[in-house]
């Protein structure tokens, strides 16, 4: 595959601590990919692998041909994969449109710049009316938002959002579901969908991982592992 | 000399030493605002601007505006030089980073010390003449100063607020990972951010010279100050920085007309400790998360 993402046997550790053990995964291009999992389990730690915040000890991720696994953030971001973190992580002490032209960091093209903010602000309205507001004052399901325009100010061609749906209101998990399918068609972007929400993850995606215990337990399309007896019992809670 | 006479002209003071308190004040809540680290070398940037300021102006009569650019090359590259050579490989460690600053300081005090010895060097003031606002009459270097310290806080802030590198600071200052997150390279902001801070405070020194005189020791004060101030304002806040240096700029001043110097320092100190019973985090601050 030279699109897209390829993880290949990675172990990541927290110092003595091991994190994920031989942990493999492919996102094609255009893709959604749900990665499930209880808390714990190396969801997070498998994003910030990519990302070069946690560098594996062994084994390869490579995006879209190039080895990727020990590069610095920065440049990872260069080659189009930015991260919406868990807990958000916006700047609370930035307005809401400093926050998205930090996203465009990288970016020296302040025409696309201006363009790329129009469609983030066409996804989240809500971001357009406080844009001049404090990121820190945001609601949670806001901040939610301005995490994911963000992330798309970069303009990746592959989009990581670690758990957008926790913490929001079930009809704000749903509106936040129905954007990334539209993400996913009109920008061709790939995505990446962490969740302990396996309902929703399983629904948007077309292909998932179960983790379990820093490896993966389980692969499969969304209809398959949502019709798994596994999955149900232990993430489905049927 | 009645007491009404004396208002203004101590007003003039407590703005001028609040101006350099701020510009101290701000240069060192930079550095420890993006890096963590408490920078005890701050002083030492001051007594440097100061030197610069006595060599060039002083003795080799370049002009003032000059003057504060080379101030501004030598202390920037200094200070980039420190963070690169001595600070990052300890930046790991608060305590050790910590440490290493206060290795700074000592290092450059004694180099001036061995350089150009203890006399403090007295140094002619910039501009000369009076200014009459109604019934007062002031000192034109005092305003000068005041112009001047105005005019680069103003250029500071605006870089902070306006500038792509600004933003990137103040975004690795909220949060260094999704600062990194975003693209920015952390390890490059981090000497600019240092250079940056040192700068501020050696343009303090350079305003400064001509009202105290120039020796090895004169950065101890303002690096007490701007310590006090930072804490009074609030740590990180540019606006707390500014408020809290003209705060105690002016209870220094009206102090010390009115009560004396021992007195003016008591009631400074109650000052702060007061506002921090009733603001734990300054004037501007908000809590650390
Ligand atoms: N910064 C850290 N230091 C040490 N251990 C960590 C750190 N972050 C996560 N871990 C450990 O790594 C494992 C995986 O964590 P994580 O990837 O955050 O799980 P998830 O995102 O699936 O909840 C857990 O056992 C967790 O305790
Ligand atoms: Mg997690």
């Amino acid at each position: 595959m030279t699109g897209g993402l390829t993880i290949d046997r990675i172990d990541v550790s927290y110092g003595p601590r091991s994190a994920l053990r031989g942990v493999s995964l492919e996102v094609a291009e255009r893709e959604i990919v749900a990665l499930i999992g209880s808390n714990g389990a190396g969801k997070t730690t498998t994003l910030r692998a990519i990302m070069g915040l946690t560098p594996p000890d062994r084994g390869t991720i490579r995006f879209e041909g190039t080895d990727i696994t020990r590069l610095a953030p920065p440049a990872v971001v260069k080659l189009g994969i930015t991260l919406s973190p868990e807990g958000r992580r916006v700047f609370p002490q930035m307005s809401v449109e400093e926050n998205l032209q930090l996203g465009a960091y990288l970016k020296t093209d302040t025409v696309e710049i201006a363009h790329t903010m129009k469609r983030v602000y066409a996804y989240f309205p809500r971001l357009l009316e406080r844009r001049g507001q404090m990121a820190g004052s945001l609601s949670g399901g806001e901040q939610q938002m301005l995490a994911i325009g963000r992330a798309l100010m970069a303009k990746p061609r592959l989009l990581l959002l670690d758990e957008p749906s926790l913490g929001l209101a079930p009809i704000r998990v749903q509106e936040i579901g129905q954007i990334i399918r539209e993400i996913n068609a009109e920008e061709g972007i790939s995505i990446v969908l962490v969740e302990q929400n396996a309902n929703m993850a399983l629904r948007l995606c077309q292909r998932a991982y179960v983790i379990e215990s820093g490896a993966i337990a389980l692969s499969g399309t969304g209809a398959e592992l949502a019709a798994s007896e596994h999955v149900r019992r232990a993430y489905l809670g049927g | 000399m009645d007491i009404l006479a004396l208002l203004p002209q101590a007003g003039l003071n407590g703005l001028v030493i609040g101006a350099m308190y701020a510009l101290m004040a701000i240069g060192f809540s930079l550095v420890f605002g993006t890096m963590r680290i408490v920078n005890f070398a701050h002083g030492e940037f001051y007594m440097i601007g100061s030197f610069v300021a006595f060599f060039t102006y002083a003795q080799w009569e370049v002009p003032f505006a000059l003057t504060i650019l080379i101030a501004i090359a030598v202390v920037g590259v200094a200070g980039a030089a420190i963070e690169w050579v001595v600070v990052r490989p300890l930046r790991t460690d608060e305590l050790s980073s910590m440490i290493a600053t206060l290795g700074v300081s000592v290092v450059l005090q004694n180099g001036a010390l061995m350089f150009f010895g203890a006399s403090p060097r007295p140094m002619p003031d910039v501009v000369s003449g009076l200014v009459h606002l109604g019934p007062a009459i002031f000192s034109a270097s005092r305003i000068f100063v005041i112009v001047a310290a105005t005019v680069v806080i103003g250029a500071f802030w605006l870089f902070m607020q306006k500038s792509r590198t600004g933003r990137a600071m103040r975004a690795v200052a909220q949060d260094q990972e999704a600062a990194l997150l975003q693209g920015v390279d952390v390890e490059r902001i981090f000497p600019f951010a240092f250079a940056i801070g040192v700068v501020l405070a050696a343009v303090a020194g350079v305003l400064m010279a001509p009202v105290f005189s120039v020796s090895p020791f004169v950065g101890a004060t303002p690096m007490l100050k701007a310590f006090i101030v930072v804490i009074l304002g609030g740590l990180g806040s540019i606006p707390g920085a500014v408020l809290g240096g003209l705060l105690i700029g002016m209870i220094e001043s009206f102090g010390a007309t009115f009560l004396g110097g021992v007195t003016a320092d008591m009631l400074q100190l109650g000052v702060v400790i007061a506002i921090l019973l009733v603001r734990p985090a300054g004037l501007m601050g908000r809590k650390e998360a």
